[in-house]
């Protein structure tokens, strides 16, 4: 791809670098249609992005752990004293 | 004129208490969901048993000072984030990280290498990584990168929220999550690679 200025970029890295904001939903309608378009005929970026798509999954559920069952009870003990 | 008479204050008085109510039942509520983010903010589940509680302590204080109508769950935060702080458990700075050198494709890019499955089409997350391998990985995550990955990808705040719960700007966020992404990606290569 070419740019003013004659500088080459190579369009993966440049939509690796679209990653985050693309699933972050902070790109502008022309960087999401300029990021699908790659990603429609590259199937290396297209397997980068369902995996980093899971990952945030992942994760998320990887890090919950529950709160120990006396700690809420706990919690309500420090409430003010109706009376 | 308007003057408090001893009929009013009662009534005053009955009001502030049903308010204060309804305000420590909706902080409860919200515990579960405020010590998902308290847990992966702290190291150990003692710490963050002690901060929910000095937490709630402070919030059940100092209900007055919340403003029905926005964000309890965020207010909660900013003070569990803020007493994180006070303790000293963040006092040491983040070390400064050399320049990243992987991008966003680096973990995908090292369990490709590793995969014993030679024709592996697409590598599942589920298959490589265990959640003993997110947790590792997210405790290596410096201080003020992971405080924003806890409070988006794991609390789901919003940008703005995350900025007024840290007290940082907006943009501050913004690149603290996308490095942070980084390394917890990094530190996530070493864990699947390294139990692989």
């Amino acid at each position: 791809m070419s740019f003013p200025g004659g500088v080459e970029v190579d369009p993966c890295e440049k939509c690796e670098e679209m990653l985050q904001p693309y699933l972050d939903k902070q790109l502008s309608d022309a960087e999401i249609a300029e990021a699908e378009a790659h990603l429609q005929g590259c199937s290396y970026c297209r397997k980068r992005y369902v995996f980093e798509e899971e990952l945030r999954m992942f994760v998320r559920q990887a890090a919950v752990e529950e709160m120990p069952p006396d700690l809420k009870q706990k919690l309500a003990d420090l409430r003010t004293p109706l009376f | 004129m308007s003057e408090t008479t001893p009929e009013a204050d009662p009534r005053r008085l009955a009001e502030e208490a049903r308010d204060r109510v309804h305000f420590e039942e909706e902080a409860l509520e919200l515990a579960d969901q405020v010590y998902r983010v308290a847990r992966r903010l702290v190291s150990t589940r003692e710490e963050a048993e002690d901060l929910m509680q000095e937490t709630y302590a402070r919030a059940f204080r100092a209900w007055r000072s919340f403003q029905p109508g926005t964000n309890l769950r965020a207010w909660l935060l900013r003070i569990l984030t803020n007493l994180n702080i006070d303790r000293g458990r963040r006092q040491q700075r983040s070390p400064d990280f050399q320049p990243l050198e992987e991008g966003d494709y680096y973990l995908y890019n090292r369990l490709e290498e590793s995969g014993r499955e030679a024709n592996a089409d697409q590598e599942r997350v589920d298959d490589r990584l265990s959640q003993d391998d997110v947790v590792q990985a997210l405790s290596a995550v410096p201080h003020d990168f992971r405080d924003v990955i806890v409070l988006v990808d794991i609390g789901d705040f919003s940008y703005a929220d995350a900025a007024q719960i840290l007290e940082i700007p907006i943009g501050t966020v913004m690149s603290r999550l996308h490095r942070g992404r980084r390394i917890l990606k990094r530190e996530l290569a070493g864990e699947a690679v390294t139990s692989a």
